[in-house]
């Protein structure tokens, strides 16, 4: 009883232990710029296999200051050429053994932003892209950059990884810091960074994309409610233009299994098919294809308009969520080895959670299906879907609109969504057993 | 049936053990928690220091810490009594970065009583010149009630909430922002009470002793907030060194309810505009720096990083006059400390003079972002810059540190 004791002591310590240092770790983790009041600079690295593109983000003020040039909407244009002349020759990225790294600027922008303690102040955007030459390690680099720093010495500047895919840093999902980039005051000369950014692997790139896959799926609450809302008649009878009557357990299992693996397999080819070709699809009307495909669903679960064929349905309208998910990896400009890998670990993904999600809802598919109230669970699943259908298709046609909203934002209590799938699963098991368990209501024998 | 039956009553069992051991594990844990809250709470009695009242000198700022020591609970004490280690030492900053930055017990937690025996700690330690001293904390302190009030009113407050993509992911402790770590810190700090983690006004301000205060012992009084640290180290019932002092304010003058207007830095920007407008034009190009100051260059996490080179004007290429006007310009800095060390100390720095620089960088005017001016000896370091106003978007403001080469923090650490 007392090692027990012990034991659990030392579990709740641990996980309170934890608790606090996580949040403490994240609170000492601070940026060592926020030791600043001005505005600083933020390098966004994003690696790629052969090149490494940057996002530069430079106060316009300090800007002005270090390289002499006003900038101000009017003027970005007339002053694109001096403006990356400046940072061509402010950044030097160097390979560990010497060589220069080449360095094109691209576009440029002007934004608005707020830092700790800053205010908000006008910034400068420059995308660039850093290639290494032949042969050169593009993991391990020496960074030289003094754009700003080189005049403004009090300025910092904060160089951070966005994207890195062969270290598995996928999705978007903030950014880790490589370095401060500041003058040395004892020698008033301003050291280069040196970026190393670990070995990396294909691997570490596959796990992240399964991740992600499992993620957008989770979180996508429309490829979620077009699968569910296909399934939710799929355990009734058709029959004059209505559903009326149930089909039994063994044909409804089947009728599921079809549709979503009809689903998968349309969604599957798109996928593939626009990722690989690296078509580029405007995104909009496949979002609103993507809207109606729900739309069609809820009316069907009202009344069957494609009773039978609704594998088929899925298998067409598939195609389109494939193309939205081909989205997620055209952001990424990955290179075509890294852009096959990714497509095998982000379908997987995707794959998994959904037979996860679909195997949860199963059970209360079947149970619901027997139920007295069906009808009426039914059509309230089928106008609220309607509902979020309408808001989306407005949505993406160009009419922002709070349904949408709402609708996008339910795929971010992923944890409720799945504890609810999850809680009404084991109701559902629970009340198939004690229903089958409860003698059929057979005369009592007289005794 | 009857095997059915057996086989729900062992579930049923099973069921009823597995509720046991979840209810044992609450329990447990609860009774964990709580006999830790119990302990962490304590009884522990404060401890009583001894008070001369007559004492004069460090003695007297020794005395005034023990009185505002024995004002204080246990907790607050071990809140307030720290370690005199490095990592304590240097955790200042010019930010509204509250608790986040800084050591030692909050203002805002402080009773009335226990906040006039902290007034009197800062009383006894620091000088009594106007504008200078213990007069310019405590306008420093009213700035930021000004600029509290004003931020909140006008919605201008930095670290507001944002929604422009391209913001910072990684800053933290924005006084309002949602990263920023408000209410009371995980563990060791001060406890409880208002101002949370960060954000302006004069509740957000701290005072710790970085060992205990005695007339023997070595000793740092370590004061600070929003555009205020004061660092000042004692030694054998001497001062050992008056730095670092960061100073700054925002707005840089103001008038309140009662029609007074008050501006804490105006001598210090006043003595550096009698030396810079004393400059000949071939003087000032000498002192010219080439480069630009948008903030002081040794200012919070900078310890020990002077430049190795001096630039600017030597103040032997000056006048008499001229370099009497250097001495005057450091002496509202040096002033921070009890009269009798900034008189030492203006000693030394004079005795130094000849091997001091000036500098300076923007204009001499000092009325616009980036006008700079900075002199630097073998021990004083001082730094004067404007910067645009954060709250007062339209007005400049003032950021000022002072250093000594060798005496920051009573010459306690080696920063290589």
């Amino acid at each position: 009883m007392i090692t027990s004791r012990n034991w659990l002591t030392t579990a709740l310590r641990l996980v309170a232990g934890i608790a606090i240092a996580v949040p403490a770790a994240l609170l000492l983790g601070a940026s060592p710029a926020a030791a600043h009041p001005m505005p600083h600079s933020v390098v966004q690295l994003d690696v790629y296999e052969h090149s490494v593109s940057v996002r530069l983000e430079l106060p316009v003020d300090d800007f002005t200051r270090a390289s002499g040039i006003e900038v101000s909407a009017k003027t970005l244009t007339a002053r694109t050429a001096a403006i990356r002349a400046y940072l061509v020759a402010h950044v030097h990225p160097t390979a560990t053994d010497g060589r220069t790294w080449q360095v094109a600027v691209g576009r440029l922008g002007l934004s608005r932003a707020v830092q700790t303690d800053t205010g908000q102040y006008r910034e400068l955007v420059a995308h660039a892209v850093l290639t290494p030459p032949s042969g050169a390690d593009l993991r391990h680099f020496t960074f030289g950059y003094d754009a700003i720093v080189h005049q403004v010495v009090t300025h910092t500047i904060l160089v951070t990884i966005r994207q890195d895919w062969a270290a598995g840093k996928v999705g978007g999902k903030g950014t880790t810091q490589v370095g401060t980039i500041r003058i040395d005051t004892r020698t008033m000369k301003i050291p280069a960074l040196t970026v190393d950014l670990g070995a990396g692997s294909a691997w570490r790139g596959f796990v992240a994309m399964l991740e992600l896959g499992g993620d957008h799926i989770l979180t996508g609450t429309d490829h979620l409610l077009f699968l569910l809302i296909l399934l939710l008649p799929a355990p009734l009878a058709a029959g004059h233009g209505r559903w009326n009557g149930l089909v039994g357990p063994r044909k409804a299992m089947a009728r599921i299994g079809r549709i979503t693996l009809a689903f998968t397999a349309g969604h599957s080819a798109a996928l593939a098919a626009t990722a690989l070709g690296r078509l580029d699809i405007p995104a909009w009307p496949v979002e609103a294809f993507i809207a109606a495909s729900i739309l069609v669903g809820a009316v069907h679960a009202v009344r069957p308009l494609f009773p039978g064929r609704e594998a088929l349905v899925a298998g067409v309208f598939g195609l389109g969520h494939g193309m939205a998910f081909s989205f997620v990896l055209a952001e990424m400009h990955l290179s075509t080895g890294q852009l096959v890998t990714s497509l095998l670990g982000f379908n997987l993904g995707i794959e998994l959670v959904q037979l996860l999600l679909v195997c949860l809802a199963l059970p209360s598919l079947l149970v619901l299906a027997r139920l007295r109230i069906q009808p009426a669970l039914r059509l309230t699943g089928a106008a609220l879907t309607g509902v979020a259908a309408l808001g989306w298709l407005a949505d993406r046609l160009g009419l922002a609109n709070p349904v949408a909203r709402a609708a996008d934002s339910a795929g971010s209590h992923t944890t409720l969504l799945l504890a609810l799938l999850a809680a009404s699963a084991v109701a559902a098991v629970a009340w198939t057993l004690l229903t089958r368990r409860r003698p059929p209501a057979d005369p009592v024998p007289a005794l | 049936m009857s095997r059915d039956r057996t086989v729900q009553v062992r579930k049923r069992r099973v069921r009823r053990r597995m509720a046991g051991v979840a209810a044992g594990i609450v329990l447990v844990g609860g009774g964990f928690v709580a006999a830790n809250a119990a302990s962490a709470s304590g009884t522990k009695a404060a401890t009583h220091f001894a008070v001369d009242k007559k004492a004069t000198g460090v003695g007297a700022v020794v005395s005034a810490a023990h009185t505002f020591l024995n004002t204080l609970d246990a907790d607050q004490q071990s809140a307030t009594l720290l370690d005199f280690t490095q990592a304590n030492a240097t955790a200042w900053s010019n930010l509204p970065c509250g608790s986040s930055c800084r050591v030692g017990i909050q203002t805002s937690t402080l009773t009335d009583a226990q906040l006039s025996a902290l007034k009197a700690v800062l009383k006894s330690a620091l000088g009594t010149g106007k504008n200078s001293g213990y007069d310019q904390a405590v306008q420093v302190l009213a700035a930021d009630d000004v600029l509290n009030t004003a931020s909140s009113s006008t919605g201008s407050a930095s670290g507001a909430p944002t929604d422009v993509p391209s913001a910072d992911p990684s800053a933290t402790a924005a006084p309002t922002s949602t990263d920023a770590p408000t209410g009371t810190p995980p563990s060791g700090g001060p406890g409880g009470g208002g101002g949370g983690g960060g954000g302006y006004g004069s509740g957000n301000y701290y005072l710790a002793f970085l060992g205990t205060p005695s007339k023997t012992g070595t000793w740092q009084l370590h004061f600070g907030g929003h555009h205020l640290a004061v660092n000042i180290t004692y030694k054998n019932g001497k001062v050992a060194g008056a730095s670092p002092y960061f100073v700054g304010v925002e707005p840089s003058s103001w008038t309140d309810a009662s029609g007074t207007t008050y501006a804490p830095l105006n001598d210090m920007r006043d003595g550096m505009l009698a030396l810079t407008s004393s400059l000949s034009t071939a003087q000032l190009a000498k002192a010219k720096l080439t480069e630009t100051f948008t903030d002081v260059l040794l200012g919070p996490d900078q310890d020990g990083n002077f430049p190795e080179t001096k630039e600017g004007i030597k103040a032997s290429e000056l006048s008499a006059k001229q370099k009497k006007l250097v001495l005057a310009a450091i002496h509202p800095w040096i002033a921070n400390v009890d009269d009798a060390t900034a008189k030492q100390l203006m000693k030394t720095y004079a005795k130094e003079l000849n091997e001091t620089y000036v500098a300076y960088s923007g204009s001499t005017s000092l009325t616009s972002q980036g006008d700079y001016v900075r002199i630097d000896g073998p021990g004083v370091w001082v730094e004067f810059v404007c910067q645009d106003g954060v709250v007062y978007r339209d007005k400049i403001h003032y950021h000022t540190v002072y250093r000594d080469h060798t005496r920051d923090y009573g010459s306690e650490f080696s920063f290589s």
